[in-house]
Protein backbone atom coordinates (compact mmCIF):
# COMPACT_ATOMS: atom_id res chain seq x y z
CA UNK A 1 0.00 0.00 0.00
CA UNK A 2 1.23 3.60 -0.78
CA UNK A 3 1.75 6.01 1.49
CA UNK A 4 -0.49 9.20 1.50
CA UNK A 5 1.51 12.20 -0.19
CA UNK A 6 -0.60 14.60 2.47
CA UNK A 7 -1.36 13.18 5.83
CA UNK A 8 -3.39 15.43 8.17
CA UNK A 9 -1.07 16.81 9.97
CA UNK A 10 0.39 18.39 6.74
CA UNK A 11 -2.53 19.83 5.70
CA UNK A 12 -2.56 23.49 7.01
CA UNK A 13 1.27 23.87 6.71
CA UNK A 14 0.78 22.99 2.98
CA UNK A 15 -2.25 25.51 2.55
CA UNK A 16 0.20 28.10 4.26
CA UNK A 17 3.06 27.84 2.23
CA UNK A 18 1.57 27.46 -0.95
CA UNK A 19 3.47 27.52 -4.02
CA UNK A 20 5.17 30.34 -4.94
CA UNK A 21 6.07 30.70 -9.00
CA UNK A 22 7.87 34.04 -8.99
CA UNK A 23 11.71 32.64 -9.55
CA UNK A 24 14.82 34.95 -9.25
CA UNK A 25 15.75 36.02 -12.97
CA UNK A 26 18.93 38.05 -14.07
CA UNK A 27 17.29 38.80 -17.18
CA UNK A 28 16.24 42.16 -18.14
CA UNK A 29 13.11 43.25 -18.83
CA UNK A 30 12.49 43.74 -22.54
CA UNK A 31 9.19 45.70 -21.90
CA UNK A 32 8.91 49.16 -19.27
CA UNK A 33 5.94 50.60 -18.17
CA UNK A 34 3.66 52.44 -20.56
CA UNK A 35 5.05 50.58 -23.49
CA UNK A 36 3.00 49.35 -26.86
CA UNK A 37 2.90 45.80 -27.07
CA UNK A 38 1.16 43.53 -29.58
CA UNK A 39 0.13 39.90 -28.26
CA UNK A 40 1.42 37.33 -30.21
CA UNK A 41 -1.01 35.28 -32.71
CA UNK A 42 -0.27 31.56 -32.21
CA UNK A 43 -2.46 28.65 -31.61
CA UNK A 44 -0.75 25.63 -29.42
CA UNK A 45 -2.22 22.52 -29.89
CA UNK A 46 -1.00 22.21 -25.82
CA UNK A 47 -1.26 24.72 -23.15
CA UNK A 48 -1.54 28.19 -23.14
CA UNK A 49 -1.83 31.21 -20.88
CA UNK A 50 -2.86 33.89 -23.87
CA UNK A 51 -6.67 33.52 -24.25
CA UNK A 52 -7.52 33.86 -27.70
CA UNK A 53 -9.72 37.18 -27.12
CA UNK A 54 -6.29 39.07 -27.18
CA UNK A 55 -4.23 37.57 -29.99
CA UNK A 56 -2.65 39.85 -32.29
CA UNK A 57 -4.54 42.82 -30.19
CA UNK A 58 -2.40 45.91 -29.19
CA UNK A 59 -2.12 46.95 -25.75
CA UNK A 60 -0.06 48.73 -23.00
CA UNK A 61 2.64 47.74 -20.51
CA UNK A 62 0.82 48.16 -16.91
CA UNK A 63 3.64 46.91 -14.42
CA UNK A 64 6.37 43.66 -14.25
CA UNK A 65 5.82 41.33 -11.37
CA UNK A 66 9.37 40.00 -11.64
CA UNK A 67 10.03 36.60 -13.58
CA UNK A 68 7.35 33.58 -12.74
CA UNK A 69 7.15 29.67 -14.22
CA UNK A 70 6.29 29.72 -17.92
CA UNK A 71 3.02 27.04 -17.75
CA UNK A 72 3.38 26.92 -21.63
CA UNK A 73 6.54 24.66 -21.00
CA UNK A 74 5.72 23.81 -17.49
CA UNK A 75 2.55 22.24 -18.21
CA UNK A 76 4.53 19.89 -20.47
CA UNK A 77 7.05 18.90 -18.30
CA UNK A 78 9.46 20.87 -19.98
CA UNK A 79 10.95 22.82 -17.55
CA UNK A 80 10.00 25.74 -15.27
CA UNK A 81 11.90 28.58 -17.88
CA UNK A 82 10.82 31.88 -15.77
CA UNK A 83 10.27 34.46 -17.47
CA UNK A 84 9.43 38.31 -16.78
CA UNK A 85 5.17 38.42 -16.32
CA UNK A 86 3.47 41.66 -16.91
CA UNK A 87 0.14 43.35 -16.63
CA UNK A 88 -1.22 44.49 -20.01
CA UNK A 89 -3.54 46.99 -20.52
CA UNK A 90 -6.10 46.35 -23.63
CA UNK A 91 -8.52 48.72 -24.26
CA UNK A 92 -12.13 47.65 -24.33
CA UNK A 93 -12.66 49.33 -27.97
CA UNK A 94 -9.47 47.29 -29.21
CA UNK A 95 -10.38 44.34 -28.33
CA UNK A 96 -14.71 44.86 -29.14
CA UNK A 97 -14.96 47.47 -31.66
CA UNK A 98 -16.67 51.01 -31.30
CA UNK A 99 -19.95 49.75 -29.17
CA UNK A 100 -17.95 49.67 -26.37
CA UNK A 101 -17.44 52.63 -23.49
CA UNK A 102 -13.71 54.53 -24.30
CA UNK A 103 -12.81 54.16 -20.67
CA UNK A 104 -13.27 50.88 -20.28
CA UNK A 105 -10.06 48.36 -20.66
CA UNK A 106 -9.53 44.35 -19.84
CA UNK A 107 -5.99 43.82 -17.92
CA UNK A 108 -4.36 40.35 -18.28
CA UNK A 109 -1.32 38.96 -17.05
CA UNK A 110 0.80 38.27 -19.85
CA UNK A 111 4.47 36.35 -19.78
CA UNK A 112 7.15 37.94 -22.28
CA UNK A 113 7.03 35.10 -24.82
CA UNK A 114 3.30 36.28 -25.25
CA UNK A 115 4.03 39.56 -26.71
CA UNK A 116 5.72 41.70 -29.40
CA UNK A 117 7.19 45.39 -29.44
CA UNK A 118 4.37 47.10 -31.19
CA UNK B 1 -30.08 7.11 -14.77
CA UNK B 2 -32.26 5.07 -16.78
CA UNK B 3 -34.98 6.81 -18.56
CA UNK B 4 -37.42 3.34 -19.07
CA UNK B 5 -37.43 3.22 -15.46
CA UNK B 6 -40.33 4.89 -13.97
CA UNK B 7 -40.17 4.49 -10.50
CA UNK B 8 -38.02 5.85 -7.34
CA UNK B 9 -35.26 4.04 -5.67
CA UNK B 10 -34.44 6.32 -2.93
CA UNK B 11 -30.87 7.40 -4.47
CA UNK B 12 -30.73 11.08 -4.15
CA UNK B 13 -26.99 10.63 -5.15
CA UNK B 14 -26.21 12.58 -8.27
CA UNK B 15 -23.98 10.93 -11.00
CA UNK B 16 -21.31 13.26 -10.02
CA UNK B 17 -21.69 12.80 -6.50
CA UNK B 18 -21.84 9.10 -6.85
CA UNK B 19 -18.60 9.47 -9.48
CA UNK B 20 -16.44 11.24 -6.62
CA UNK B 21 -17.46 8.80 -4.00
CA UNK B 22 -16.19 5.64 -6.29
CA UNK B 23 -13.13 7.74 -6.64
CA UNK B 24 -12.19 8.43 -3.20
CA UNK B 25 -13.15 5.24 -1.86
CA UNK B 26 -10.45 4.08 -4.54
CA UNK B 27 -8.09 6.28 -3.89
CA UNK B 28 -8.75 5.76 -0.04
CA UNK B 29 -8.63 1.73 -0.56
CA UNK B 30 -5.16 2.35 -2.76
CA UNK B 31 -3.25 4.64 -0.04
CA UNK B 32 -3.21 7.30 -1.96
CA UNK B 33 -5.40 9.73 -0.22
CA UNK B 34 -5.77 10.06 4.13
CA UNK B 35 -9.49 10.50 4.56
CA UNK B 36 -8.15 12.47 7.65
CA UNK B 37 -5.92 15.18 5.27
CA UNK B 38 -9.49 15.38 3.47
CA UNK B 39 -11.36 16.35 6.81
CA UNK B 40 -8.55 18.41 7.26
CA UNK B 41 -8.62 20.51 4.06
CA UNK B 42 -12.62 20.90 4.19
CA UNK B 43 -12.45 22.05 7.66
CA UNK B 44 -9.68 24.53 6.88
CA UNK B 45 -12.19 26.08 3.75
CA UNK B 46 -15.38 25.53 5.93
CA UNK B 47 -14.15 26.95 9.24
CA UNK B 48 -10.93 29.01 8.88
CA UNK B 49 -10.38 30.52 5.27
CA UNK B 50 -13.32 32.78 3.41
CA UNK B 51 -14.70 35.93 3.15
CA UNK B 52 -14.34 37.00 6.53
CA UNK B 53 -10.49 37.05 6.47
CA UNK B 54 -10.59 39.65 2.94
CA UNK B 55 -12.87 42.05 5.01
CA UNK B 56 -10.75 42.37 7.73
CA UNK B 57 -8.13 43.68 5.40
CA UNK B 58 -10.34 45.90 3.39
CA UNK B 59 -11.63 47.11 7.49
CA UNK B 60 -8.11 47.75 8.29
CA UNK B 61 -7.27 49.23 4.98
CA UNK B 62 -9.58 51.84 5.46
CA UNK B 63 -9.06 52.74 9.20
CA UNK B 64 -5.05 52.81 8.79
CA UNK B 65 -3.80 54.98 6.00
CA UNK B 66 -0.47 53.28 7.19
CA UNK B 67 -1.67 49.79 6.26
CA UNK B 68 -3.69 51.07 3.25
CA UNK B 69 0.34 52.13 1.38
CA UNK B 70 1.39 49.00 2.47
CA UNK B 71 -1.15 46.81 0.65
CA UNK B 72 -1.50 48.76 -2.19
CA UNK B 73 2.28 48.88 -2.68
CA UNK B 74 3.19 45.16 -1.73
CA UNK B 75 -0.21 43.17 -0.84
CA UNK B 76 1.10 39.67 -0.61
CA UNK B 77 3.47 41.08 2.55
CA UNK B 78 0.28 43.55 4.05
CA UNK B 79 -2.20 40.51 4.02
CA UNK B 80 0.47 38.25 5.61
CA UNK B 81 0.79 40.64 8.17
CA UNK B 82 -2.86 39.81 9.46
CA UNK B 83 -1.67 35.98 9.37
CA UNK B 84 -3.25 35.36 5.86
CA UNK B 85 -1.26 33.54 3.16
CA UNK B 86 -0.70 30.52 1.11
CA UNK B 87 -2.16 28.51 -1.30
CA UNK B 88 -3.82 30.89 -4.22
CA UNK B 89 -2.76 33.97 -2.38
CA UNK B 90 1.18 33.41 -3.45
CA UNK B 91 1.56 37.09 -5.51
CA UNK B 92 -1.27 39.58 -4.06
CA UNK B 93 -2.51 42.59 -5.79
CA UNK B 94 -4.90 44.85 -4.55
CA UNK B 95 -6.78 46.99 -6.66
CA UNK B 96 -9.36 49.69 -5.50
CA UNK B 97 -12.45 51.45 -6.33
CA UNK B 98 -12.95 55.12 -6.16
CA UNK B 99 -15.22 57.36 -7.45
CA UNK B 100 -14.09 57.22 -10.92
CA UNK B 101 -12.48 53.34 -11.49
CA UNK B 102 -14.67 49.83 -10.76
CA UNK B 103 -12.57 46.78 -11.07
CA UNK B 104 -14.47 43.51 -12.01
CA UNK B 105 -12.28 40.04 -10.93
CA UNK B 106 -12.62 37.20 -13.47
CA UNK B 107 -10.96 34.29 -14.49
CA UNK B 108 -11.56 33.48 -17.99
CA UNK B 109 -9.14 30.42 -18.30
CA UNK B 110 -10.48 28.82 -15.21
CA UNK B 111 -11.27 29.73 -11.75
CA UNK B 112 -8.26 31.25 -10.47
CA UNK B 113 -9.56 33.00 -7.23
CA UNK B 114 -7.29 34.27 -4.01
CA UNK B 115 -8.11 31.55 -1.64
CA UNK B 116 -6.48 33.33 1.42
CA UNK B 117 -8.75 36.47 1.56
CA UNK B 118 -11.63 34.92 0.03
CA UNK B 119 -11.93 31.18 0.19
CA UNK B 120 -13.28 28.86 -2.60
CA UNK B 121 -15.31 30.45 -5.40
CA UNK B 122 -18.41 30.38 -5.67
CA UNK B 123 -20.43 28.68 -8.18
CA UNK B 124 -21.27 31.71 -10.24
CA UNK B 125 -17.83 32.66 -10.38
CA UNK B 126 -16.71 29.12 -12.40
CA UNK B 127 -19.34 29.07 -14.57
CA UNK B 128 -19.01 29.81 -18.34
CA UNK B 129 -21.41 32.41 -18.81
CA UNK B 130 -19.76 34.78 -16.15
CA UNK B 131 -16.22 33.95 -17.15
CA UNK B 132 -17.28 34.56 -20.67
CA UNK B 133 -19.41 37.73 -20.17
CA UNK B 134 -17.46 39.40 -17.86
CA UNK B 135 -14.81 40.64 -20.07
CA UNK B 136 -16.84 41.50 -23.22
CA UNK B 137 -19.99 43.31 -21.12
CA UNK B 138 -18.63 43.64 -17.45
CA UNK B 139 -21.37 46.33 -17.16
CA UNK B 140 -24.26 43.91 -18.27
CA UNK B 141 -23.15 41.58 -16.00
CA UNK B 142 -22.90 44.32 -13.38
CA UNK B 143 -26.40 45.42 -13.78
CA UNK B 144 -27.42 41.77 -13.52
CA UNK B 145 -26.11 41.96 -10.21
CA UNK B 146 -27.62 45.29 -9.58
CA UNK B 147 -24.86 47.61 -9.95
CA UNK B 148 -25.17 50.64 -12.41
CA UNK B 149 -21.75 52.03 -13.57
CA UNK B 150 -22.37 55.67 -14.90
CA UNK B 151 -20.51 56.00 -18.31
CA UNK B 152 -17.96 58.34 -17.18
CA UNK B 153 -16.70 55.68 -15.07
CA UNK B 154 -13.70 53.51 -15.98
CA UNK B 155 -14.40 49.35 -15.92
CA UNK B 156 -11.20 47.87 -15.57
CA UNK B 157 -11.76 44.20 -15.77
CA UNK B 158 -8.61 41.95 -14.62
CA UNK B 159 -8.27 38.71 -15.72
CA UNK B 160 -6.51 36.02 -13.53
CA UNK B 161 -4.61 34.70 -16.64
CA UNK B 162 -1.70 34.01 -14.36
CA UNK B 163 -0.62 33.56 -10.88
CA UNK B 164 -1.36 36.79 -9.67
CA UNK B 165 -4.64 37.24 -7.70
CA UNK B 166 -7.00 39.76 -7.63
CA UNK B 167 -8.67 41.88 -4.33
CA UNK B 168 -11.06 44.48 -4.89
CA UNK B 169 -10.86 47.02 -2.17
CA UNK B 170 -14.05 48.60 -2.02
CA UNK B 171 -15.40 51.95 -1.86
CA UNK B 172 -15.89 52.87 1.90
CA UNK B 173 -19.99 54.09 1.66
CA UNK B 174 -20.62 57.76 3.14
CA UNK B 175 -22.04 58.21 6.16
CA UNK B 176 -19.58 55.53 8.27
CA UNK B 177 -16.82 57.77 9.11
CA UNK B 178 -17.52 57.25 13.36
CA UNK B 179 -17.48 53.63 12.75
CA UNK B 180 -14.31 51.64 13.80
CA UNK B 181 -12.54 48.63 11.68
CA UNK B 182 -14.80 46.18 13.88
CA UNK B 183 -18.29 47.60 12.24
CA UNK B 184 -16.98 48.31 9.60
CA UNK B 185 -15.77 44.73 8.66
CA UNK B 186 -19.21 42.91 8.87
CA UNK B 187 -20.21 45.53 6.07
CA UNK B 188 -17.93 44.00 3.32
CA UNK B 189 -19.26 41.14 1.79
CA UNK B 190 -17.36 38.25 -0.80
CA UNK B 191 -18.88 40.12 -3.88
CA UNK B 192 -18.04 43.47 -2.64
CA UNK B 193 -14.36 42.10 -3.23
CA UNK B 194 -14.47 40.24 -6.77
CA UNK B 195 -16.09 43.96 -7.88
CA UNK B 196 -20.04 42.63 -8.20
CA UNK B 197 -21.07 44.36 -5.65
CA UNK B 198 -20.73 47.61 -3.32
CA UNK B 199 -20.40 47.80 -0.04
CA UNK B 200 -23.99 49.56 1.36
CA UNK B 201 -23.80 51.61 4.88
CA UNK B 202 -26.10 50.08 7.85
Amino acid sequence: MATPPLTADKVMPAILNGGPTQRESAAKPRFAAGQAVRARCFNPTGHTRLPRYVRGRLGTIERDHGAHVFPDSNAKLQGEKPQLLYTVRFAARELWGEAANPADAVYLDLWEDYLDAA
Amino acid sequence: MASDHDHDHDNSLSETVLRVKALESLLVEKGLVDPAALDAMVDAYENKIGPRNGARVVARAWTDPAYKARLMADATAAIAELGYSGAQGEHMVVVENTPTVHNLVVCTLCSCYPWPVLGLPPVWYKSSAYRSRAVIDPRGVLRDFGITVPDEVAVRVRDSTAEIRYLVLPERPAGTESLGAEALEVLVTRDTMIGTAKVSAP
